[in-house]
């Protein structure tokens, strides 16, 4: 994210809530996620202001209401892309997109690779409870087979893919995964992403005790465990090995890469300054070029 | 009406140099002072395939491609065997002989030229100077200034290194030389030359892309698509001299959501498509109407549905532009006649979408995308550039606000005291969701009120041919115009009651103005290159015209001559 936009502000996690609360259901992880949010926001000093949250469709995707921000709330799927064209456009202010995992990996699934690749300067927060909660329980990308749900009657004909291992492939510069369950260590792995220069992808497991049934918070708890000390976070391929999911292993919640490499608005600021543009160039040398 | 034109058809199998012919053709000509109008078909293959580029050149404006070539210039079988069929008498045939691979039968009344094109090429020691032995044969047989066309050959041949550009020459020279040895057996002759005049040749992509380095765009995003992919390729070359920025997005429901992005964030944004980048940008057009965002987006109209007919001329996207949308949902739809119109038409777009809030569509079409013309040096500054309308600061802030003209102010992120949601969802002044009913149709009426405004803020449409009452009426729009004015003009000189309106603002529609010109006219035609004749169904839908439809859509535009010979057929 953007530097420019950080330590400008003394707030408390309370000031940057809007005056909209959230209505998810009691129970719902979303509501740790949030607090995340608003403490790293609250210690990283980032400016309401300058600070632009976009989200798709979705129960996850209702945060931005809730923040005291300029916001977008966007069509299903399409956060990101909307995100892209923001920060290119307005690159010194700070972007958060937030959704869910339908939202991220299903209909906006062709976007989530060029986000990352592109090393677009911003922040994704992926509230993953592997169901679509605002249409009624539906199975999501991320759901396992074994769920029943509204059109899976039968239990899910098709494999769940791995956030983090698709970030990892794509070349995201910041990779972290965390459980609402914790939402301290959430609070914690959001501020990274936030002070990360480049696109940084936080994978939440949120669990939906209304429509998933079998992610519950005790699954979670027994499921996830601390990454160990000694993973180098710059190893990519240490990375891609600690994501693999494997039976009755524990699923890893931590920082799991960092890199520093440019960001696609310094890319594209680099031209501008190859061509030496300005405001007033002198636009007769461009027609010239169309002269018979 | 005396022919003080001249039209020449170079054809042959892609890669051949066709289009760089045609290119040292169109260029010698705005050299030398003449108007020029090109108009070129090609294959939807990288290699290979029909070629064809067609040259209109005169003193006087040239408003379409013609009716057909008078000189034609084969180089090869094939080309010849599509074309003879106009090999009318009185036209003229050069062609790749001896040592082509064809034959032709010259018919009585055409002045044939056989001029040994591949032979000479390969004895020069490079097959591929062929359209240079064919260009130096045109100069000779039809006075294409000579100079000129050297002095463009050799700007162009200089940058490919001091081999390449004796080779050239050198074919050039022997064609002449060939030609020369020939008896002139027509009258076709270029135009005298003319004063130098303060002209640019650009092509409709081209233009569409200087009109927005002209009308200060800050954000681009593209995704290619034939044949709209030049107006992303020009913008990519210029916009970062003027600080802007352009993005490659993974695809077009990106790319518009990209725009929508950043115009959100501030900056003067749009895309540029064919329809079915259009039809799948649709939701997210939506997506501005309601949200109230600026977004302009140019369809560069190609032959549909589906994949369709990629690399030809259709203007079929009327339906698409309009209403291609879910729910009700407000547009601006703007279409271009010409090349001009591609440049000045741009910046109007780029304005009427700040102006308003909303989306506002250009539609072009895929013969003016290729199609060079020589046009006015447009003067940069010199045109009315306009901003959204911005918060003062005063009171409390409503991105929605009820105001007068109802064009809510915007604040750009960043300005305190304003922060906002902007939302798909149905909202109320404030921006927070309302589905309250009333609220819905208060808003519907917001947003489809604050445009109709633009109907009579744009210029009138232009009218053409007979004042006062006439037997036809014709409304066409697009690229088509051009067609139809040389029609008119023929059909006024010969006596007939003819006039034509030539609607450039789409939608809104005009109805006022296309109910007056109805009441002038005794039948009212509506010819334009689509299956379904879409503007006359929306001139039935909103007005009390009864159109008749005049559709084609071969693939190919309207020529003069068919609006003539209809029109004659219809009195």
């Amino acid at each position: 994210m953007s530097v420019a936009a950080l330590h400008k502000v003394e707030m408390t996690p309370k000031e940057y809530k809007s005056d909209v609360a959230p209505v998810w259901c009691p129970g719902c992880g979303h509501y740790g996620i949030l607090n995340g949010i608003y403490r790293a926001l609250s210690e990283l000093g980032v400016d309401p202001l300058n600070l632009m949250v976009f989200s798709g469709i979705g129960c996850s995707s209702r945060t931005p209401y809730f923040i005291d921000s300029y916001k977008m709330h966007t069509l299903h799927g399409r956060a990101g892309a909307v995100a892209t064209g923001a920060q290119l456009a307005s690159p010194e202010k700070a972007v958060l997109i937030v959704g869910g995992d339908g939202d991220g990996f299903s209909i906006g699934g062709g976007h989530m690779p060029h986000m990352a690749r592109k090393n677009v300067n911003m922040t994704y927060i992926l509230y993953d409870n592997g169901i679509y909660g605002l249409t009624k329980g539906q199975y999501s990308p991320t759901s396992r087979p074994e769920m029943t749900a509204y059109t899976t009657p039968y239990g899910g004909p098709e494999e769940p893919l791995n956030p983090l291992l698709y970030m990892l492939t794509y070349k995201a510069t910041y990779v972290a995964q965390g459980f609402a369950g914790k939402p301290r260590d959430c609070a914690a792995l959001i501020k990274g992403a936030i002070e990360h220069k480049g696109f940084s992808y936080v994978n939440i497991f949120s669990q939906c005790p209304t429509f998933n049934k079998i992610d519950t918070v005790k699954y979670y708890r027994d499921l996830v465990g601390p990454i160990s000390e000694d993973h180098d976070v710059t190893d990519r391929g240490a990375a891609m090995e600690l994501a693999r999911r494997e039976p009755n292993k524990k699923v890893p919640v931590g920082l799991f890469y960092k890199e520093d490499k440019p960001t696609l608005d310094e890319r594209v600021a680099e031209f501008v300054t190859r061509v030496g543009g300005k405001p007033d160039y002198d636009l007769n040398k461009v027609l010239d070029l169309s002269r018979p | 009406m005396e022919k003080k034109d001249l039209i020449i058809r170079v054809a042959g199998e892609g890669g051949e140099g066709i289009i760089s012919s045609g290119d040292f053709i169109a260029s010698a000509c705005a050299r030398a002072g003449l108007e020029v109008y090109t108009f070129k078909t090609f294959p939807a293959e990288i290699k290979g395939g029909y070629a064809m580029y067609q040259v209109r050149a005169s003193a006087d404006k040239v408003w379409n491609q013609g009716d057909t070539f008078d000189v034609f210039c084969a180089f090869n079988g094939e080309a010849y065997e599509l074309n003879k069929h106009l090999l009318t008498p009185g036209t003229a045939i050069v062609y790749d002989y001896p040592g082509g691979d064809f034959e032709p039968e010259i018919p009585e009344g055409v002045a044939g030229y056989p001029i040994p094109m591949s032979a000479t090429a390969k004895e020069l020691g490079s097959y591929r100077a062929k359209n240079m032995v064919a260009l130096g044969a045109l100069s000779v047989l039809f006075n294409i200034v000579e100079e000129t066309l050297i002095r463009v050959l050799t700007d162009k041949f200089a940058k490919k290194g001091e081999k390449v550009l004796s080779i050239n020459l050198a074919a050039f020279e022997k064609g002449k030389e060939l030609a020369a040895a020939l008896e002139k057996k027509d009258e076709w002759a270029l135009a005298e030359a003319q004063d130098p005049k303060d002209v640019i040749i650009i092509a409709g992509n081209d233009a569409v892309g200087l009109g927005a380095i002209l009308g200060e765009l800050d954000f681009f995003s593209a995704y290619p698509i034939t044949p709209a992919t030049e107006v992303a390729k020009y913008v990519s070359i210029h916009i970062p001299k003027i600080g802007g920025t352009l993005v490659q997005a993974e695809d077009e429901i990106a790319s518009i959501s990209q725009v929508l992005g950043a115009s959100y964030a501030g900056a003067k944004s749009m895309t540029a498509t064919s329809g079915p980048g259009l039809a799948l940008m649709s939701e997210m057009l939506g997506m501005a109407a309601m949200s109230e965002t600026p977004l302009m987006l140019v369809d560069v109209q190609r032959g549909g549905p589906s994949t369709g007919l990629p690399t030809k001329h259709e203007q079929s996207d009327l339906f698409l532009a309009i209403h291609g949308v879910h729910g009700d949902a407000p547009r601006v739809v703007l279409s271009v006649e010409h090349v001009q119109d591609c440049v000045e038409m741009t910046i109007e777009a780029l304005n009427l979408a700040e102006e308003y809030q909303t989306p506002v569509i250009l539609l072009s079409d895929g013969s003016l995308a290729f199609s060079t013309q020589t046009i006015p040096t447009p003067k940069p500054g010199s045109y009315k550039i306009v901003d959204r309308k911005l918060w003062d600061g005063q009171g409390t802030y409503k991105r929605y606000q009820l105001t007068d003209d109802l064009i809510s102010p915007m604040a750009n992120p960043g300005t305190p005291g304003a922060m906002h949601i902007s939302t798909g969802l149905e909202h109320g002044e404030d921006g927070a969701p309302k589905y309250a009913p009333e609220n819905h149709e208060l808003m519907h009426r917001k947003r489809f009120d604050k445009i109709k405004p633009i109907v009579d803020r744009y210029p009138p449409a232009e009218l053409d041919g007979v004042e006062g009452e006439a037997d036809i009426g014709i409304i066409t729009w697009g690229s088509t115009i051009g067609v139809v004015r040389e029609g008119v003009a023929r059909l006024v000189e010969q006596g007939y009651k003819v006039k034509a309106m030539y609607p450039k603002l789409m939608w809104p529609m005009p109805v006022d103005q296309y109910e007056a010109f109805n009441s002038t006219c005794k039948q009212i035609l509506v010819p334009e290159v689509n299956f379904q004749g879409q503007l006359s169904h929306f001139l039935r839908a909103e007005t009390s015209l009864k159109p008749i439809p005049y559709t084609i859509c071969g693939g190919l535009p309207f020529t003069p001559a068919m609006i003539v010979d209809k029109v004659k057929e219809m009195v």
